[in-house]
C-alpha cells in the first residue's frame, strides 16, 4: 500500500491491536493508582490476581474466539447466550462421563442449525440467530420448569474450570488450546482462506469455486462448539448451570472481537487482536468493581469505551485509506 | 504542452501526486478548452484516472495549482467541483441500484415541495434528460437493478447532464454501451460541444478517439508526453506514443486446420426466458467468440455453463462426458475443468483488500494443500508462476490486490483461473477497460492457452476483438444464438447485421451516421 518502510507504519490490522494494548496498560495503572490511594495496595499487579482475572477472561476469549469467526464472515451469532446455557444445563443433566461431550455436541448442532439456516434457507443470520436464541432458552425453561437445575457439574467440568496446574487455572490452558486451533485454521488453512475471501467479498469467493454455503456452516458450527464449551466451563466453575448464565456474553464477547480491530462486516482482523479485546474487557471490568461503581455507572463507563475505541480506529482508517 | 490561452477553461500547471511511493503524476501542465472534446490517452497506470480526480476534486494534487475559467480553484470535494460545474461520468457506475432511475438522476438535488422530494417533477426532469440523450425509451419509474448494463450507463449520463456541466468529463464512459448507445452519446456530445461545454474524454477505443477529439494528450507513466490536434498524427504513431515501443501485429494470426474435435459440447441449453436452445460446440485448442448487442444472453449463458443458475435444461458434456456442475466449485472441479473470469473484476472477480497471492491461490487451494493445511511452499510456487505467467507488474505479492492498476488486476483474475489448469475457458469481457498493451498480451495469451489445448468462448463487446481473436463467432439475440460466422463471413458488417438480427444491407448506414456527427 505504501513504500514507507513497515517498521514505520503498523499495518491496517495492526494499528487496533497496538491501540487497544496501550489501553490495557492504562487501565492497569489507572487501577492501581486508584487502590493506590484509597487502599494503599496495589493488587491489580499480583500475579495471582492478574491470574484469577484471566480464569474468568477465559470463558469470554473462548465465547470471542468463535464469535470472531462468524464475524469474519460478516455474519453474526446472537444464539450465543442460551446455546452456552443449554449446553452447561445439558451437560449437568446428564452428567458422568457424558457431560462434556453432551454439552459440546448441543453446542455444536445449535451452531450447524444456525449455519443451515443462515446458509441455505437465506435468512439474515442476524434475525435467524435471535430466533433461535429464544428457541433455546423456551427449551431450557421447560427442561428446567424455569427454576434453578438442581443438577452439579462434574468433577472434570470442575477440574477444567476452577482448579490449578502449577499454580495456573487449568481454564487458562484450555482458552490457550482454543487459540491455537483458531489461529492454525485461519493462517494455515485454506478454510481460514475462504473464511476471509467470503468476508471480503461472498460473489467473488463463490465465483471462484468456494463453496461458501458449506464454510459459512462450518464457522457457525465453530462458533456454537466455542459457546457449548464456554458453558460447559462455566458450569464447572459456578459449580451448577443456571438460568440466563449467558446472557453476560454476547455484547461483551462481539466488544472483544471488534475491539481488537476486527472489521465488524467482516474479511479482516487478526486473532491476537480478539484475545487482547478480551483481556482488556475483563479489566475495565474488574477495575470498575474495584473502584465501587455502582452497575449503572459501569454500563456507562463500558459502552463510551466501545465507541471510543471504534473512533479512534475509524480515524486511523480514513488516514492510511 | 499546450501554452494557456485565452478559450482555455481548465488549466493545470505542474500539478504532482503520489500514493505512497508510486509517483501518478508528475510535474504536468494540461490545459482543455470551451467548445472541444479533448481526449486523454495512455495506458492503465499512465495517470489519466489521476488527473480526472484531481479535475473533480476527488483527490488533492501534492503540488501544482489548477485554474477553471480564469480563477484560481482548488477542490475539496467532488461536490465543490461539480459546483464550479465540472461533472464527471466515472467508468466505475455511482448510481443506487435499488432506486428507480428518476430518483438516481436527481440524487443529489432533487426537486423538493413542502420540504418533501416533488416525485412529479423529479419524473419530468428526468424525462426530459433522458430524452435529450435519446433514451425515451427509459422508464424513469424502473429500479436500475432491472436495467441492463449499457442503459444503466445511459442513465449515469443522464445524471450526469442534470448538473448542467461546463466541463464534462468522461472517464471509459462508454466500455459498458452497445453501439445504439454509443452512437446516442456522441450525438449529445457534439450538441455539448457546440454549447461550448468542455469535454474530457477517456477511451481506451481508438476509433472512437479518431471520430469525436478535436484534440488529444498523450500520458505515459505519469507524464504529459504530447498534445496534438486532430490528425496531426496516425494511429500507429499515437500507440507509439502511449506505450513507448513498437506493436507489429495487433492479434495473434490464427491458426489454419479444419475444425478440432468438441472440447465443450452445448445441446439446446435453456433458462427462464433468457436462453433459448443454445446449440454450440468449441473444439479443443479453439476460439470460439460471442457476439451481438450486450444483454442478449451472452453472460447468462456463460454462467449457466458455470453452474451459477438454478433451473437450467439441455446438455452440456465435456470431451464427451455429459457434465451439470451446481455451483463453480463443481465447474471447477478436476474432472469438468471449466474456469469463468467474470465480467465485473471489482465485484466478482477480486477480494480487494486481500493481498495479490491471496486472490491468485484463491481457486486451487485445493490443490496446493495437504489435507487441511495449505503448503505454503506450493502456494508461493504456483503464486509466483501466476505473476511471472502473465507478467503481472507487483510490487510485492503481499500487497492488497487494490493497489494495482486495472490491466494488472484483470491479469491477476486471468492468471488465478490458469493455475487451476482448466480446460475450458470462458471469458467474460475480458478487455473492458484495460489499456492497449495489457490487452494485446491478452490476446496472445488466449491463443497461446488455446494452443495449449483449452477450448475458449469469449464473449465481447469489441467487434474488433471478435474479429481478431475468434476462430468462429457466434452472434446472440434475445437468448437465441442467429448466427455463426467463420473464415471470410467474420466481418464487422455481417457481426453488426446478425446482432440486430437484420440483414446486412440495412444496418451498414450504422457506422456511417456515426461520422456524420462529429
Amino acid at each position: 500500500m505504501t513504500a514507507v518502510p513497515a517498521n514505520l507504519i503498523l499495518s491496517r490490522d495492526d494499528r487496533p491491536i497496538v491501540i487497544a494494548a496501550l489501553f490495557i496498560i492504562v487501565i492497569l495503572i489507572g487501577g492501581t493508582a486508584y487502590t493506590w490511594m484509597h487502599f494503599g495496595s496495589a493488587p491489580l499487579l499480583s500475579p495471582n490476581y492478574l491470574l484469577q482475572q484471566l480464569q474468568i477472561g477465559s470463558f469470554l476469549g473462548i465465547v470471542a474466539a468463535g464469535m470472531m469467526i462468524v464475524i469474519l464472515i460478516s455474519q453474526i451469532d446472537l444464539s450465543v447466550p442460551w446455546t452456552l446455557a443449554a449446553a452447561a444445563m445439558l451437560a449437568t443433566a446428564i452428567g458422568g462421563p457424558w457431560a462434556i461431550p453432551i454439552g459440546l455436541a448441543v453446542g455444536l448442532i445449535v451452531g450447524i442449525v444456525n449455519g443451515i439456516g443462515v446458509a441455505y434457507l437465506r435468512v439474515p443470520s442476524m434475525i435467524f440467530t435471535l430466533g433461535i436464541n429464544a428457541v433455546m432458552r423456551g427449551l431450557m425453561v421447560a427442561h428446567t420448569g424455569g427454576f434453578a437445575p438442581q443438577t452439579a457439574a462434574t468433577d472434570l467440568m470442575r477440574y477444567l474450570a476452577a482448579e490449578r496446574t502449577f499454580g495456573i487455572p487449568n481454564a487458562l490452558f484450555v482458552w490457550l488450546a482454543v487459540s491455537i486451533v483458531v489461529v492454525v485454521i485461519l493462517q494455515r488453512t485454506a478454510l481460514g482462506r475462504y473464511i476471509y475471501a467470503i468476508g471480503n467479498k461472498e460473489a467473488a469467493a463463490y465465483l471462484a469455486g468456494v463453496n461458501t454455503r458449506r464454510v459459512t456452516v462450518i464457522c457457525f458450527a465453530l462458533c456454537g462448539l466455542t459457546a457449548g464449551l464456554a458453558g460447559v466451563l462455566l458450569a464447572g466453575y459456578s459449580v451448577k448451570a443456571y438460568q440466563g448464565m449467558g446472557d453476560a456474553y454476547l455484547l461483551p464477547s462481539i466488544a472483544a472481537v471488534v475491539i481488537g480491530g476486527t472489521n465488524i462486516l467482516g474479511g479482516r482482523g487478526r486473532y491476537l487482536g480478539t484475545l487482547v479485546g478480551v483481556i482488556l474487557i475483563v479489566l475495565l471490568n474488574s477495575v470498575l468493581s474495584i473502584m465501587e461503581m455502582p452497575e449503572a455507572g459501569r454500563q456507562v463507563i463500558y459502552g463510551a469505551v466501545i465507541i471510543l475505541m471504534l473512533l479512534v480506529y475509524g480515524r486511523g482508517e480514513r488516514v492510511t485509506s | 504542452m499546450v501554452a494557456p490561452t485565452g478559450e482555455d477553461f481548465l488549466v493545470l500547471a505542474g500539478i504532482s501526486k503520489r500514493y505512497g511511493g508510486v509517483r501518478a503524476l508528475e510535474n504536468v501542465d494540461f490545459a482543455c478548452a470551451r467548445g472541444k472534446i479533448h481526449a486523454v490517452l495512455g495506458e492503465n497506470g499512465a495517470g489519466k484516472s489521476t488527473l480526472i480526480k484531481i479535475a473533480a476534486g476527488v483527490v488533492q494534487p501534492d503540488a501544482g495549482h489548477m485554474r477553471l475559467d480564469g480563477n484560481a480553484v482548488s477542490f475539496a470535494s467532488p461536490s465543490a467541483a461539480n459546483a464550479a460545474g465540472v461533472v464527471c461520468i466515472f467508468q466505475e457506475l455511482s448510481l443506487l441500484p435499488d432506486l428507480s432511475v428518476a430518483d438516481n438522476i436527481s440524487i443529489a438535488a432533487p426537486p423538493r415541495r413542502f420540504g418533501l422530494i416533488d416525485a412529479k417533477a423529479q419524473r419530468r426532469r428526468a424525462e426530459a434528460l433522458l430524452t435529450e440523450i435519446g433514451c425515451e425509451d427509459v422508464n424513469p419509474l424502473l429500479r436500475v437493478r432491472d436495467l441492463p448494463l449499457s442503459r444503466r450507463q445511459m442513465v449515469e449520463i443522464a445524471k450526469a447532464l442534470g448538473q448542467r456541466p461546463r466541463l464534462l468529463i468522461l472517464d471509459e464512459a462508454t466500455s459498458a454501451l452497445t453501439s445504439a448507445d454509443v452512437e446516442r452519446v456522441y450525438t449529445m456530445l457534439a450538441r455539448l460541444k457546440a454549447e461550448g461545454v468542455a469535454i474530457l474524454y477517456i477511451s481506451h477505443r481508438m476509433h472512437e478517439v479518431e471520430a469525436l477529439a478535436d484534440r488529444a494528450s498523450v500520458f505515459r507513466n505519469g507524464r504529459h508526453i504530447e498534445t496534438f490536434e486532430k490528425g496531426a498524427r496516425s494511429t500507429a504513431e499515437i500507440v507509439q506514443l502511449m506505450i513507448g515501443r513498437d506493436i507489429a501485429t495487433q492479434y495473434p494470426s490464427k491458426p489454419r486446420r479444419p475444425r478440432p474435435q468438441p472440447a465443450l459440447r452445448i445441446e439446446n441449453l435453456s433458462w427462464e426466458k433468457r436462453l433459448d436452445q443454445i446449440s454450440i460446440d468449441v473444439g479443443a485448442g479453439e476460439i470460439v467468440g460471442l457476439g451481438g448487442l450486450d444483454g442478449q444472453g451472452q453472460k447468462t449463458l456463460l454462467f449457466a455453463l458455470f453452474g451459477v443458475l438454478r433451473g437450467v435444461t439441455g446438455t452440456v458434456s465435456v470431451n464427451g462426458r455429459p457434465v451439470r456442475p451446481g455451483s463453480p466449485a463443481g465447474a471447477k472441479a478436476p474432472g469438468v475443468g471449466i474456469a469463468l473470469v467474470p465480467e465485473d473484476r471489482k465485484t466478482e472477480g477480486l477480494m480487494l483488500p486481500m493481498s495479490i497471492a491471496d486472490n491468485l491461490a484463491i481457486a486451487s487451494l485445493d490443490a496446493l494443500s495437504n489435507g487441511p493445511f495449505v503448503n505454503r511452499v506450493k502456494e508461493r510456487r504456483a503464486v509466483e508462476g501466476g505473476i511471472s505467467r502473465l507478467q503481472i507488474k507487483v510490487g510485492d505479492k503481499n500487497d492488497a490486490v487494490s493497489t494495482l492498476s486495472g490491466g494488472n488486476q484483470q491479469k491477476v483474475v486471468i492468471a488465478k483461473w490458469l493455475m487451476t489448469q482448466p480446460r475450458i475457458v470462458l471469458l467474460n469481457d475480458p478487455t473492458r477497460g484495460i489499456d492497449v498493451g495489457t490487452k494485446q498480451e491478452l490476446y496472445r495469451l488466449m491463443r497461446e492457452l488455446a494452443d495449449q489445448g483449452a477450448a475458449i468462448l469469449f464473449y465481447s463487446t469489441d467487434y474488433d476483438e471478435l474479429i481478431g481473436c475468434c476462430d468462429r463467432v457466434a452472434i446472440m439475440y434475445d437468448g437465441r444464438i442467429v448466427r455463426e460466422l467463420e473464415g471470410a463471413e467474420l466481418t464487422e458488417t455481417n457481426i453488426v447485421a446478425s446482432s440486430l438480427n437484420i440483414d446486412a444491407a440495412s444496418s451498414a448506414a450504422a457506422p456511417a451516421r456515426v461520422a456524420a456527427h462529429v
